[in-house]
């Protein structure tokens, strides 16, 4: 495994995979970070980041996963080489070293944005102490929801050979993720959506938000962390990931 | 003489149709086998599943003496190189990048990266991009990539395809030389028959995905000597002579 993992490092040399990974995480801060500058949002900023972010993660951390797992498995089809890779080691070696590789990527990038979601209260001054354990529960429930996206993606563009495939699965994923998000009477709906666990897992909520005063007398709150439905989540990754290697082991090429 | 390949019944059926209808196919060790048929006659299928790339839908695999199956199909694999259908490598990565890599995959010295690009006559050209290679340039880094391990087993299949005449010339007279020098055993594959004819010295012949001949180039053409190996070939495929 560790010579597959090297190997997949080589193959990524001059692919810049790690770098358009870091530009879409950077694009993704620099949407976040300008609202909360002033005013009730400095106040609230620790707490409104945990509400807000997964929002900002639904639409940005799919979309990182199209990119990562097409960029990694695309250089396979072009050059045919997994029909090299095959006669070389067994297949779910293959599956697992690329999804290991990508995965490491996907949560590098994931504890990226959560580092500098920190940093950044720190510099802007976020009122009070940041509530580390809140944070530590918000990465958990980002990392799982990336990891779960990213092995679906990843089959998609291992056993597809055209990788549009994978592209309009995901986009559309994610926009239907990101939709359930503003319909909360309709819980099942992101419930049943891969992408839609980041709402699901979403453990703080805004009261007293009104139009008027806006978040003058807004505060957020603790809801509850559902563990349930992180254990769900959990066994729908192993489910994927079960599969996903069974689908590219049985693939003909 | 020991048999290095050798198969029984072997079948493979696309939704009811037979691509391959069995196929009891030997091929003997320290040979250069030909494996002749026109396009479509069930060649790359053969191939594929012999390399367990596709499962066949009956029928069994022997190699060396193995019985191919899915605990062992990688300890065989070891010892086969294989260039199916067009070469496999990255085109962002140079050529000598691409046989590092399938050097680390099989655990070979890193000096065979050298020696193989010496073979293929592509020393010199192992720092270019392997997308900038011409096409010749690519079948023989794909050829470099099959003789990395130096294996016992070597399935080439239409290996000469993309070559200009020069480098036909060179590929026929490199595919002879390796029994004799590396101790291979070669099946190559071709729809053309003049180049078994200079290449190989067992046939087998397939047309509809069964077998139509197997044996020596030497008893092919001993068959009817009032006619010519092309005749024959024609008899055997039923086709017509236009084909």
């Amino acid at each position: 495994m560790i010579k597959l993992l090297k190997c997949e490092f080589m193959k990524t040399r001059r692919r810049y995979v790690v770098v358009t990974a870091l530009a879409v995480t950077a694009a993704m801060l620099v949407w976040i970070y300008p609202r909360h500058h002033s005013g009730d949002l400095l106040r609230l900023g620790w707490m409104a980041n945990l509400y807000e972010l997964p929002l900002i993660n639904s639409i940005f951390m799919p979309l990182l996963s199209i990119i990562v797992s097409s960029r990694l498995c695309d250089i396979e089809h072009k050059g045919a080489m997994l029909k090299q890779l095959a006669v070389t080691k067994r297949r779910g070696q293959i599956y697992d070293a690329k999804l290991l590789y990508g995965l490491a990527i996907m949560l590098f990038c994931v504890v990226l944005s959560w580092g500098a979601t920190i940093a950044f209260g720190y510099i802007a001054g976020f009122e009070g102490d940041v509530p580390i354990k809140l944070y530590l529960f918000y990465l958990l429930f980002t990392a799982a929801p990336t990891a779960a996206v990213y092995i679906f993606q990843h089959t998609l563009s291992l056993c597809f050979k055209n990788q549009a495939v994978t592209f309009f699965s995901g986009v559309i994923g994610a926009f239907l993720g990101t939709f359930s998000m503003f319909l909360p009477q309709l819980l099942w709906l992101r419930r049943t959506l891969l992408w839609g666990y980041y709402a699901v897992l979403m453990f703080v909520g805004l009261f007293d938000w009104s139009k008027e005063n806006r978040y003058q007398y807004a505060h957020f709150e603790v809801v509850g962390v559902d563990w349930s439905f992180f254990v769900v989540l959990l066994f729908i990754c192993a489910a994927l990931y079960v599969i996903g290697r069974e689908m590219f082991k049985r693939k003909e090429m | 003489m020991n048999e290095m390949v050798r198969t029984t019944n072997l079948t493979k059926r696309y939704k009811g149709a037979a691509a391959v209808s069995g196929l009891d196919l030997r091929v003997n060790e320290g040979r250069v086998y030909g494996f002749l048929g026109p396009n479509g006659a069930g060649k790359t299928t053969t191939l594929k599943m012999l390399l367990s790339l596709i499962r066949p839908t009956e029928g069994e695999i022997e190699i060396m003496g193995q019985r191919m199956d899915g605990k062992n199909r990688v300890k065989i694999l070891r010892d086969i190189g294989s260039l199916i259908e067009s070469p496999s490598f990255y085109g962002h990565l140079t050529g000598e990048e691409n046989l590092r890599i399938l050097q680390t995959l099989l655990d070979v010295p890193k000096e065979n990266i050298h020696k193989v690009l010496q073979i293929v006559r592509l020393d010199g050209q192992g720092g270019k991009k392997a997308a900038a290679y011409s096409l010749g340039m690519k079948q023989r880094l794909g050829l470099a990539g099959a003789l990395l391990s130096f294996p016992k087993l070597l399935i080439l299949d239409e290996p000469t395809n993309g070559l200009d005449p020069s480098g036909i010339q060179e590929m026929r007279e490199l595919i002879r030389s390796l029994p004799r020098q590396y101790g291979m055993t070669v099946i190559v594959s071709s729809h053309l028959l003049s180049e078994i004819d200079q290449m190989a010295e067992d046939v087998g012949i397939i047309a509809n995905g069964q077998m139509k001949y197997q044996g020596t180039l030497d008893d092919l053409h001993s068959i009817d000597r009032s006619k010519s190996l092309e005749e024959i070939f024609l008899d055997l495929t039923g086709r017509e002579r236009s084909l």
